[in-house]
């Protein structure tokens, strides 16, 4: 029998208690997973590809829901919640695709801007904002370009200030550096790290350049076979 | 102020491709439904035009005579016209049994009148025989009874067979665009995600891609019906040009206000339908998300 559990102390951003998933009738992708990111921390996930990094970000960022296990966010279980209460944690998350997910007919400003238009709110209101965070990444020469008219680093800046346009609690970067050149890469990485120093978001990383996590030197967990470990500096886990 | 793109992209090849299928159906559908009412009001007409006419048989009496019956019988009640036919009418009408040569000269014809009966007043057989009798004139009143049988029979079979296939046909164009518009929409599933994970609500993805469908089923709709105006107005003017049998043959379109609602309805039901598929098709896609 499942327990609802209130956790008025938990100030962690994300938790996961026990969580398992399988895709159909395979062989679980993920196994009891445990793991906690507190409000404001920046972490690595690390492992190889098809290991389950994608499928556990997924997780955190609503997508999908576990097979068994609980993933709690702000605080809050969501096993539980329905559609139209999820939204309102959706709002809180930006996410990071490796393949930027851009939509082709909006140019950059309007690609940045979804999130608030869906949100009801009016171009009045956040134009600014809009342009402050496309100079902010870099692009404010771009503004009217559309996905195809811009680099793969570009497309990735504009992916990034999509997902941080809402000021989001947290932010989940699925290998956010995995089309872009190394320079790009270390560029991308020193954003989140000042986003996360100066609005205190907590900021998930999925990555398979470990040279990265190395250079960074933050928390890092790998997964295996659907297992998560705490990753130690230098690589054992 | 800058202007907003729409949310969803300008329509591409797949939506040209349901904007035909949309018109077409909606052609068929409409100029069935108009043409199925068009045929069966002629074919109803003819059998008012059967069934309001009797034909009065007068024997062994002299055309004097029968001229002064003929003026009786339309001054009754329920008569809207009597006319005594000429002997020329009446060998054309017999024309098929005895041939183009017409009548041997010596060969006795009766006198035939055409009455044009009132169909909403009482029978007025009754009093074409009592004028019969008051001119003492042997004479049969023939009402086609049996053929206006036959052609009530006809008609009913008209009718069902008539709307059973625009039903038939209403019905398939309804599947088909709901099908396509499922299968144009699903080419746009990278959009309803990315507009869920940007934290859209269900109903608001939803009310979207249905208004897209809704505007585009509509437009197609309104030229498919259009389409099928112009070949109504085609009809109608060949029937109102052909002045022989054959504008007889003609389905009977008034372009009236019932047949103005088929060409209204046509875009609306298509745009319910493709408004529908859209909005369950969008919800269901949003349901295998979480």
């Amino acid at each position: 029998m499942s327990r609802i559990r209130f956790d008025f102390e938990d100030n962690s951003a994300v938790r996961l208690d026990g969580v398992s998933l399988s895709y159909g009738k395979n062989e679980d992708i993920l196994r009891e997973v445990d793991l906690t990111l507190a409000q404001g921390s920046f972490s690595f996930l690390t492992g190889s590809s098809g290991a389950g990094k994608s499928t556990l970000l997924k997780l955190m960022y609503l997508a999908l829901a576990p097979g068994r296990g609980d993933v709690c966010l702000f605080g809050r279980s969501t096993r539980l919640l329905k559609r139209r209460d999820l939204v309102g944690i959706r709002r809180r998350i930006g996410v990071v695709f490796q393949e930027f997910r851009l939509l082709n007919h909006l140019n950059a400003f309007e690609n940045v801007a979804l999130p608030l238009r869906v949100a009801g709110q009016k171009l009045a209101s956040y134009q600014n904002e809009v342009e402050d965070l496309l100079r902010w990444v870099g692009l404010s020469e771009r503004i009217g370009a559309r996905p195809s008219e811009l680099s793969g680093g570009e497309q990735q800046r504009v992916a990034i200030a999509r997902a941080l346009i809402n000021k989001p609690d947290l932010l989940i970067a699925d290998e956010p550096t995995g089309n872009v050149d190394p320079e790009m890469s270390r560029k991308i990485l020193r954003l989140f790290m000042e986003l996360n120093k100066r609005f205190g978001t907590t900021v998930v990383i999925a990555t398979h350049d470990l040279g990265i996590v190395e250079e960074f030197n933050r928390p890092a967990y790998h997964i295996q076979q659907g297992r998560l470990r705490a990753r130690r500096k230098g690589g054992a886990t | 102020m800058k202007r907003e793109s729409p949310l969803l992209p300008e329509s591409d090849a797949r939506e040209a491709a349901l904007f035909f299928v949309i018109g077409a159906l909606c052609f068929l559908a409409a100029l069935a439904a108009l043409t199925t009412r068009g045929t069966y009001a002629a074919a109803a007409a003819w059998g008012d035009q059967i069934e309001g006419e009797v034909t009065v048989i007068l024997e062994g009496t002299d055309r004097r005579i029968a001229a002064e019956v003929t003026g009786e019988i339309e001054n009754l009640a329920g008569i809207s016209q009597a006319r005594l036919l000429s002997r020329e009418e009446i060998e054309d009408l017999l024309a098929p049994s005895f041939g183009p040569g017409g009548l041997p000269e010596g060969l006795p014809v009766p006198m035939l009148i055409a009455v044009q009966v009132d169909m909403d007043t009482a029978d007025p057989i009754p009093g074409i025989e009592i004028v019969l009798g008051e001119f003492g004139v042997a004479g049969e009143v023939g009402t086609h009874a049996g053929f206006a049988a036959h052609v009530q029979n006809a008609l009913a079979v008209l009718r069902l067979v008539g709307f059973g296939a625009v039903g038939l046909l209403v019905a398939t164009a309804i599947a088909v665009i709901a099908f396509a518009t499922q299968a144009a929409l699903l080419a746009r599933r990278d959009i309803v995600n990315v507009l869920h994970l940007s934290g859209a609500e269900d109903r608001f993805i939803a009310a979207l891609f249905a208004r897209r469908f809704w505007g585009l089923a509509t437009q197609a709709g309104t030229g498919g019906a259009l389409g099928a105006l112009m070949i109504t107005a085609l009809i109608v003017f060949l029937a109102s040009s052909s002045a022989g049998a054959e504008a007889e043959l003609l389905p009977r379109l008034s372009l009236d206000i019932w047949d103005i609602l088929i060409l209204f309805s046509t875009p609306v039901a298509a745009g319910l339908a493709a408004r529908a598929a859209a909005r369950l098709t969008v919800l269901r896609a949003l349901k295998e998300v979480r």
